[in-house]
């Protein structure tokens, strides 16, 4: 959108690379990203580690086990974007010989214990089945050195009279049929904060990101999109009124704005037990 | 209607100052109507400028009858000495008063017109003699353009009482110095500089003209504004909780009596509120593929 219209006529952006949300800058605010090694559990397309850069960080490991997610973050973030304002912004250096893409499963990280100083897993944890918490955990915590920052972005389970919970709703049931495990779990922030407790992490802070969230109509068609494929892959008789029913509601809900979205931050020791 | 410190200028000026921009396309009777109502909602800080069409004459009448109440800002798009003289002495004869309050250099865009303004001969020499003549109280500046230029503009001028500039989400959302006119504003409040925000209600740009005529566009605004209450007061509520002292209403007077009843009712935004405003707009207007999060 060209609000400058009788200025240079440069609001554009290019569209290839990304302005850091401020879900992510103020998660980072308080962190120590500067010279750090980190890891963005969950890349998505790149945000988070696009604001890590921008904060200074000494390297960033951007894992995601999904192809098409790693291609996006490639672009947007690693060397076709770099030169931009966000590489300037971080002390003149290039993005992208700091920038690792790195195609894994979070249950199994192809890195060393103890390589990473700061890890985040902004808007991880809702599409992560509650029978993989712990693995993830796990594995999370092996490869952070002592002393290590973690970050956890997430959303608190809906209000009961939101109206895109039905659209959620739809979208597990879903995949729970298709694939046998929930798209969308909304854990709230002391459950993730317990689950970390238990290996050893402590809470830093809490903060509020998104109060309400956004759920745009991007949003909203996208969880639609999402609801419709997966019930593509079963039987019609199954499948159609469910894909009939998430097209419903998105037309229905259009775009809402409910819910919390909260960072947590957390600490492991400086030593090991 | 609150009222925050305009800097060190001693003036509390209300939360909303009144773009007299507004004037300029109503007859005088429907001119006078529109003073009394912003008047009537509390509004203290009125800005006006000789661009702006015959909003000046049109704002005189009503002025003069109210003149102790109100903080008169004018400015001039003048860059030399003389010019910027002649162009106050028509401002003051135009709008019937002896001193206007705040005058600022309007519309910077350069750092070329900076180094103009600033150096001997310049239009600042006439703002400067006009303050020791009495026929100006404050000095400040306006521009949408580069929040480095501005910022250079913040160190070469020692007397900068007050920075008129743009304050929006969509653009706060956006990455970049270009961008970055919140470093201007903590600037500001560092050096106690008085801030005035403009562009808080652009939503978009209007089509291209070949989709929509010039004379076809249902607003007066170079921009497309939000028109709806809910949209004008989050956009009132995020530029007035952003640091600034006071946010100048959209162009438009179909608009100023929504966004005086924002105004009235503002009780802050917080970082949480303004985030997800910021995100929504920029969900809106993403390039980038559809995502299932923020």
């Amino acid at each position: 959108m060209d609000l400058d219209a009788d200025a240079d006529g440069d609001e554009e952006g290019d569209g290839s690379t990304t302005d850091v949300p401020r879900t992510v800058t103020a998660a980072l605010a308080d962190r120590p990203v500067e010279g750090r090694v980190c890891l963005e559990a969950g890349a998505g397309i790149g945000n988070t580690s696009a604001g890590l850069l921008a904060a200074g960080a000494d390297r960033v490991y951007a894992v995601t086990n999904d192809r098409g997610h790693a291609e996006t973050v490639r672009d947007r973030v690693g060397p076709a974007a770099a030169g931009d304002a966000r590489a300037n912004a971080a002390g003149g250096r290039a993005a992208d010989d700091r920038l690792a893409v790195v195609e894994a499963d979070l249950r199994s990280v192809p890195l060393d214990a103890d390589a990473v100083g700061l890890v985040t897993a902004h808007g991880l944890f809702n599409v992560v089945p509650p029978a993989s918490l712990d693995r993830i955990a796990a594995e999370l915590t092996r490869v952070a050195a002592p002393g290590a920052h973690l970050v956890v972005d997430d959303y608190d389970p809906l209000p009961d009279d939101a109206a895109v919970r039905d659209l959620f709703a739809v979208e597990n049931a879903a995949t729970e049929l298709a694939t046998g495990s929930p798209a969308l779990t909304f854990y709230p922030a002391a459950v993730l904060a317990r689950l970390f407790a238990g290996y050893g992490w402590t809470v830093d802070r809490e903060r509020t990101l998104l109060d309400p969230v956004p759920w745009t109509g991007r949003h909203v068609s996208a969880h639609a999109a999402k609801a419709r494929g997966a019930a593509s892959s079963l039987r019609p008789e199954l499948g159609d009124p469910l894909a009939a029913e998430a097209d419903r509601l998105a037309a229905a809900v259009g775009e809402e704005s409910a819910g919390r979205m909260y960072s947590v931050a957390l600490r492991l020791p400086e030593e090991h037990g | 209607m609150e009222t925050r410190p305009l800097g060190d200028t001693g003036h509390d000026s209300t939360v909303m100052t009144f773009g007299a921009i507004a004037l300029n396309w109503l007859e005088q009777e429907g001119a006078d109507q529109m003073v009394e109502l912003v008047l009537d909602a509390g509004v203290n800080h009125f800005d006006v400028a000789p661009t702006y069409g015959d909003a000046e004459l049109k704002l005189g009448p009503k002025l003069r009858q109210h003149r102790e109440e109100i903080f008169l800002g004018c400015k001039t798009q003048e860059r030399t000495v003389d010019a910027a003289r002649a162009k106050l002495d028509r401002s003051l004869d135009r709008l019937g008063v002896d001193t206007i309050d705040l005058y600022q250099v309007h519309g910077l865009e350069y750092e070329e017109e900076l180094d103009t303004i600033t150096a001997e001969g310049g239009a600042l020499e006439a703002f400067r003699d006009a303050k020791a003549e009495g026929l100006v109280d404050n000095i400040g500046l306006t521009s949408h353009a580069d929040p480095d230029l501005i910022l250079d503009a913040v160190d070469r001028i020692d007397d900068l009482d007050t920075l008129m500039l743009p304050m929006n989400p969509v653009v706060a959302g956006k990455d970049g110095d270009e961008y970055d006119y919140e470093a201007v504003l903590e600037r500001a409040n560092e050096e106690g500089i008085g801030t005035l925000g403009i562009k808080a209600f652009a939503g978009g740009s209007w089509p291209p003209t070949d989709e929509l005529a010039q004379e076809d566009r249902p607003y007066c605004n170079w921009y497309r504004p939000v028109d709806t209450y809910e949209e004008v007061r989050e956009r009132f509520d995020f530029a007035a909780s952003s640091g600034l002292t006071s946010v100048i209403n959209a162009g438009d007077p179909k608009l100023v009596a929504m966004i005086l009843d924002a105004a009235r009712n503002y009780e802050g935004m917080d970082d949480a509120a303004r985030r997800s405003l910021v995100e929504r707009l920029r969900h809106d207007d993403s390039p980038v593929p559809e995502q299932l999060h923020h």
